[in-house]
């Protein structure tokens, strides 16, 4: 079986590998400092088992777990952690384990061997129940089994396209496999609908204006208009949209 | 009290003592009874008419101290929120006042019946002679209330600061982390675990001895640098410390666990979110008579986002620099886009 480790911590690292090569018929694959390291290698290395620390710089472990969970054929997902304050989150990720650190060898063992009973089906299975407790930072998106990150502060706007929706960014556009309207939900506070099929970053609305149809429309900021396309706005959301851009 | 809290946290934390109980109006009572006697011992000796002078002051006594006590009852919530210093003067002023009226009226109820015996002065005399002696004890009784309210502030503070410290220091975070770091290096580099296990023990010895006293900068620079030796174990190049406290007397005098729960801070809310890890810049310097200390570090955005806040350490320091310099300290908080620094100002070589 492959593993990932991923800890900020270089001791940490080296405890929990030096527990996994003791032990037979696991091997480590790799080992990743932080979240987004831990996204890029799961695509590199298609790993069966990752250890995932939960408290780490840039992208929690809590968080990258959502992100695996969008795989095709996502790892089984043990955490470790020092403080025990995380386990209803990492219960809603649908974890198969919870490790407390110091890890002890045979809670490790238990778990990997836990891990390597269970199917892909199982483990696919599992992904599709996480639930997302907090709000992300970032979206993820998927080609083949490559999972890229978009911070969701540099997102400019969501279209829904047929089953996807499209995200532009400030690096160009992915599709990501969720729905309109839970990114409205989550992200309420900083997207406005615009149309049935369109989410608009507030802050990065310069104006609402009237094109030559009289159509209503957003024109997004320079640094945000590479695209220099300009959004319709539908007759329905106009006036949410004006109140909450303008302000009333 | 211990069921409610905020009753319980509420009293040990207010200026003024509650007169509204009965301990306290009992005592201002005995107060009363006591200041009494020594008027009337004063005027009259143990003579034939000392019972009579003293019923007399009583009277007159008993009534002013149980009106006292219930007007600072009513009052007590408004002269809280006046703060400490004006709180004690307000109760003054009142207690004062309160003092002059009873005595007008006890002038105009005996002059009216024609008991003109109980007073022989005149009516200024009396008024003037009421209002020095009653300026001269409530002065002493406010001083003692307000000397025995910095003293309670401080204990609390202080029993506050040991428990932060405690907490920070045992903080599940920062413990069982240092302890997983241990658990590696007991196998890999058994002379480091060996020294982490000495500094881990030697920083717990020192929060648990420490009390918010004085101490001197260099033992509060050791306590600091043991700290970031363990912290270093464990996050390895991503922390770095400058520490720029060159021209500092050693002995200069600050209020101990003062320099390590911030620099802790600047660890917990900024380094460890960092994948590339930041330098926590400690700087010293004397200006005058005042010692400034400087800490800073670099944060994410998110951290700032999430307005973590550098919490109760920080505003514990603060408040123990306020009781032991007053006006003389400052705490300065500088949050930038990008970088948190907290700067301490105060006189340094002061003996408490």
């Amino acid at each position: 079986m492959k593993l990932l480790i991923v800890d900020d911590e270089q001791p940490a690292r080296d405890r929990l590998r030096r527990l996994i090569d003791e032990a037979a018929g696991f091997e480590v694959a790799g080992e990743a400092s932080n979240g987004a390291e831990a996204i890029e290698m799961v695509s590199a290395l298609h790993p069966d088992v990752i250890l995932l620390d939960i408290r780490m710089p840039g992208i929690q472990g809590i968080e990258v777990a959502h992100h695996l969970n969008h795989l095709e054929a996502p790892p089984a997902i043990i955490f470790t952690t020092a403080f025990d304050e995380y386990a209803m989150d990492a219960f809603d990720a649908q974890a198969i384990g919870y490790l407390l650190k110091p890890v002890r060898r045979e809670r490790l063992l238990r778990a990997l061997q836990q891990a390597a009973r269970l199917s892909p089906e199982q483990l696919g299975a599992l992904a599709a129940n996480a639930r997302v407790g907090q709000r992300r930072q970032h979206l993820c998106a998927r080609q083949q089994d490559n999972l890229t990150l978009i911070p969701v502060e540099d997102v400019y706007y969501f279209v829904a396209d047929q089953k996807y929706v499209r995200v532009c960014h400030r690096r160009g556009e992915h599709l990501v496999d969720e729905s309109l309207k839970s990114l409205e939900q989550e992200f309420a506070d900083r997207f406005v609908r615009i149309h049935r099929n369109a989410l608009v970053a507030a802050a990065q609305v310069a104006a609402i204006e009237k094109n030559a149809d009289g159509h209503a429309q957003v024109r997004l900021r320079d640094n945000a208009a590479d695209t220099k396309s300009r959004l319709r706005i539908s007759r329905r959301h106009l006036a949410q949209v004006k109140d909450r851009l303008i302000g009333g | 009290m211990a069921a409610n809290p905020d009753v319980a946290d509420r009293d040990s934390q207010a200026y003024l003592p509650d007169f509204c109980a009965a301990r306290t109006s009992f005592f201002a009572v005995l107060l009363a009874e006591l200041v009494a006697i020594a008027i009337s011992l004063a005027s009259e000796g143990f003579g034939d008419t000392f019972l009579v002078e003293l019923s007399k002051t009583s009277l007159f006594l008993l009534w002013y101290v149980l009106l006292a006590a219930a007007l600072l009852c009513r009052l007590r919530g408004w002269l809280e929120r006046l703060g400490q210093r004006r709180a004690f003067v307000a109760g003054f002023v009142l207690l004062q006042s309160l003092s002059i009226v009873l005595a007008e009226a006890s002038f105009l109820l005996t002059s009216r019946f024609g008991v003109s015996l109980v007073i022989s002065h005149s009516h200024l005399n009396f008024l003037l002679s009421i209002f020095v002696i009653s300026a001269i004890i409530n002065s002493l009784t406010m001083r003692y209330l307000y000397v025995s309210s910095e003293w309670r502030r401080s204990i609390l503070l202080e029993a506050q600061a040991r428990i932060s410290a405690l907490q920070a220091l045992i903080r599940p975070h920062f413990l069982f982390n240092s302890m997983n770091t241990i658990a590696a290096l007991t196998r890999s580099d058994p002379a480091r675990a060996e020294e982490a296990v000495e500094d881990l023990a030697d920083l717990l010895r020192a929060n648990l001895r420490a009390s918010s006293d004085r101490a001197s900068i260099a033992s509060e620079i050791e306590i600091a640098q043991l700290y970031e030796r363990i912290e270093k174990l464990r996050l390895g190049d991503r922390l770095r410390v400058d520490w720029q406290l060159t021209d500092l007397p050693a002995s200069a005098a600050v209020p101990g666990l003062t320099l390590q729960p911030l620099l802790e801070n600047a660890i917990y809310h900024g380094i460890e979110g960092l994948p590339d890890g930041g330098t926590v810049t400690v700087a010293g310097r004397m200006d005058g008579p005042y010692l400034e200390l400087r800490i800073s570090n670099p944060m994410s955005s998110e951290q700032i986002q999430r307005s973590d806040g550098h919490g109760m350490a920080l505003a514990n320091i603060q408040q123990r620099l306020e009781l032991a310099y007053g006006s003389r300290a400052s705490v300065t908080v500088d949050q930038q886009a990008d970088n948190f620094s907290v700067c301490l100002r105060f006189p340094a070589n002061e003996s408490a």
